[in-house]
């Protein structure tokens, strides 16, 4: 387990930062490198940082040139932010995955590799069972652009991992992420002086606290485990708890009208939702993870509950 | 709550909002007229505006199902005139399937075995119950479903909730059931592929059958529209005598008379988990429950006499 050697892809992500960080102090760890063509949002001064896109063929040279046995692949955009279009996420998603799998043949040191994907995955559907297991990935068709470069994404590695059988190939699959300073399309939609929702539905939503998100990496990384895990804080919230514990109000629009409404309001400076993010707000999601618990063992500490309320007290105390 | 109360209350929260204080506030103020149980109401329906309430991971609210209770006491009471039968066969402790009969486009013979379990049973306990997943997609009736107890008919969400022990009621009908022409009430449809049983034997769930007699008068189909029922998604368009001609009243179940029979529960734990994959051995007490049931339908058909007086 000593000396391991990481590389991180999308270490300017708020979680690729923090992880890093987090890596530099783990008495296990000998070397971190971190990928990205942004600066890293947290001060690292003994990852080494390598400034490159991942779409780019070159990284081919660089990430062998590391000797690292251990690739955290973090570099997964899951909505389009401000200035990026939704050609340049499906660009970075999937040939940067391309690009990073390619460079992956050459790196004979390589032991394991770990993928902070999404639950997305299994969409949100009317008829979905509460909590999706790993193997219900396919219950529903894809629908939405995310999900198919999800889909994509994953099809990649699997490919990979069955030509590669010395290499263990963790997907986590991750609910929205929550907690202090992350940006996320959740934090963005609770930030809102009102929150929309759709008329006449109140789902279930499910999501990880911050530093269960990274510890479940750190635990990947140490005991990595072949396939997919889902990863989530236990338990589930209503969509009107959560608006309210945030202290926020929520505005009933009529299903049909949605779309139309909520990108007036964008129009108006207020956020936009993805279509995932519509969908999950329609119809919600949970994960079943107890694969995280019994075979990559980390129980997450905070439930969905308390990730909302600890984030929700936060944004009060700041406001 | 009688008419003075309910004036002096008015009068106090309009002083309170003259005076300039928030509609909750002004409500908490208003509410020192009430009676003590009408203060408690109100106090419960405030802290839920504040999102003070709690819902475990499958949505069920204990504190919505108390506030709604009123008025499925009053279907239970008046509507309906339940009678019932067995209610002590239903184990009180750990995880159990209910098998019942079904019909009816809305699950009201679900909330009525509820309101059996809650008000005969000696150590009442609120029953989950699988729903059909299409209900999910309709606005407000997919959210209270799942306060009530509801969740999406899924053999992983059965599975899920007997491996936490919960009472679990199931409808292996399905959609054929809840389809059935009048010509056809109480004469039970195939029980699927007996999923059900599967499930009570992978979880060692002992399966207590339910008949229940009245719920498939309460929406007499007499006819379908398919083309309709494509256009909104739904299994089929009902024609009753009362919709769609009268609109939204129609929705308004007929006050038909009810019994509910909770049968011996039938052991399914010797048999081992692995029995669920022995096909002979489920459809045998697949049959076997559709069987009881069944004969069970009649007996009560008779016992109770004319449908509706």
């Amino acid at each position: 387990m000593a000396g391991r050697r990481v590389l991180i892809t999308g270490v300017g992500s708020h979680v690729g930062s923090l992880l890093a960080a987090q890596l530099e102090r783990d008495p296990d760890v000998e070397y971190v490198a971190g990928l990205d063509t942004r600066p890293p949002k947290v001060p690292l001064d003994q990852t080494e940082f390598i400034d490159a896109d991942i779409r780019d063929p070159q990284i081919g040279r660089l990430i062998p040139a590391t000797g690292v046995d251990t690739i955290v692949h973090e570099q997964i955009v899951r909505q389009p932010g401000p200035g990026m279009s939704s050609r340049a996420m499906h660009d970075i998603n999937v040939i940067g995955t391309l690009q990073l799998l390619a460079a992956c043949e050459r790196v004979t040191t390589l032991r394991t590799i770990v993928v902070r994907g999404s639950a997305g995955v299994y969409g949100a559907e009317p008829q979905a069972p509460q909590f999706f297991k790993e193997e219900m990935a396919r219950l529903f068709p894809l629908r939405t652009r995310f999900q198919r470069d999800v889909a994509e994404i994953e099809n990649y590695f699997e490919t990979y991992s069955r030509r590669h059988d010395a290499v263990d190939c963790t997907m986590l699959r991750y609910q929205p992420a929550i907690g202090p300073g992350m940006r996320s399309q959740i934090t963005r939609y609770l930030s809102q002086p009102v929150c929309p929702t759709f008329m006449g539905f109140d789902p279930r939503i499910q999501l990880v606290h911050i530093d269960d998100a990274l510890e479940a990496i750190v635990a990947a990384v140490r005991n990595p485990v072949g396939g997919a895990v889902n990863v989530a804080g236990p338990g589930t919230i209503g969509l009107a708890r959560m608006i309210r514990l945030a202290g926020k109000r929520a505005l009933p629009i009529a299903a049909p009208l949605f779309g139309a409404v909520t990108s007036t309001g964008h129009r108006l400076g207020l956020d936009t939702q993805s279509d995932d993010f519509q969908r999950l707000l329609r119809y919600g999601r949970g994960v079943d993870t107890r694969r995280l618990t019994n075979e990559v063992g980390y129980t997450p500490h905070h439930s969905t509950v308390d990730a909302v309320e600890g984030w929700a007290g936060l944004a009060r105390a700041a406001a | 709550m009688n008419q003075g109360t309910a004036i002096s209350f008015m009068r106090r929260l309009r002083a309170g909002l003259d005076s300039g204080l928030e509609l909750p506030e002004a409500i908490t103020k208003g509410a020192a007229a009430l009676p003590h149980d009408a203060r408690e109401t109100v106090e419960r329906i405030l802290d839920r505006m504040d999102g003070d309430y709690s819902e475990d991971e499958w949505g069920f609210d204990e504190d919505f199902a108390e506030l709604v209770e009123p008025f499925f006491a009053f279907l239970y009471e008046s509507w309906w005139r339940v009678k019932v039968e067995g209610a002590e066969r239903v184990p009180a402790h750990g995880r159990v399937l209910l098998t019942s009969n079904h019909a009816g486009i809305l699950p009201w013979d679900a909330t009525m075995i509820s309101m059996a379990l809650l008000r005969e049973h000696p150590l009442p306990r609120h029953p989950r119950f699988l729903v059909l997943d299409w209900a999910f997609d309709l606005p407000w009736i997919s959210a209270g479903i799942r306060k009530v107890g509801g969740v999406v008919a899924s053999p992983f969400n059965a599975l899920r909730l007997l491996e936490q022990d919960q009472l679990v009621a199931v409808f292996p009908e399905g959609v054929k059931g809840t389809g059935k022409p009048f010509s056809e009430r109480y004469r039970l449809q195939r029980f699927g592929r007996g999923g059900f049983v599967e499930i009570a034997l992978r979880t060692g769930a002992p399966i207590v059958p339910v008949a229940v007699v009245g719920s498939e008068e309460i929406y007499p189909k007499l006819g379908d529209i398919p083309p309709l029922a494509r256009m909104l998604g739904a299994p089929f368009f009902p024609l009753t005598p009362t919709f769609p001609w009268l609109g939204p009243l129609g929705v308004v179940p007929l006050p038909s008379k009810w019994r509910i029979e909770f049968l011996e529960p039938i052991e399914t734990a010797s048999y081992g988990p692995e029995a669920a994959d022995d096909r002979a051995l489920v459809l045998e007490i697949s049959e076997r429950v559709r069987g009881e049931i069944q004969h069970a339908l009649y007996a009560n058909l008779v016992r109770r006499g004319p449908a509706f007086i």
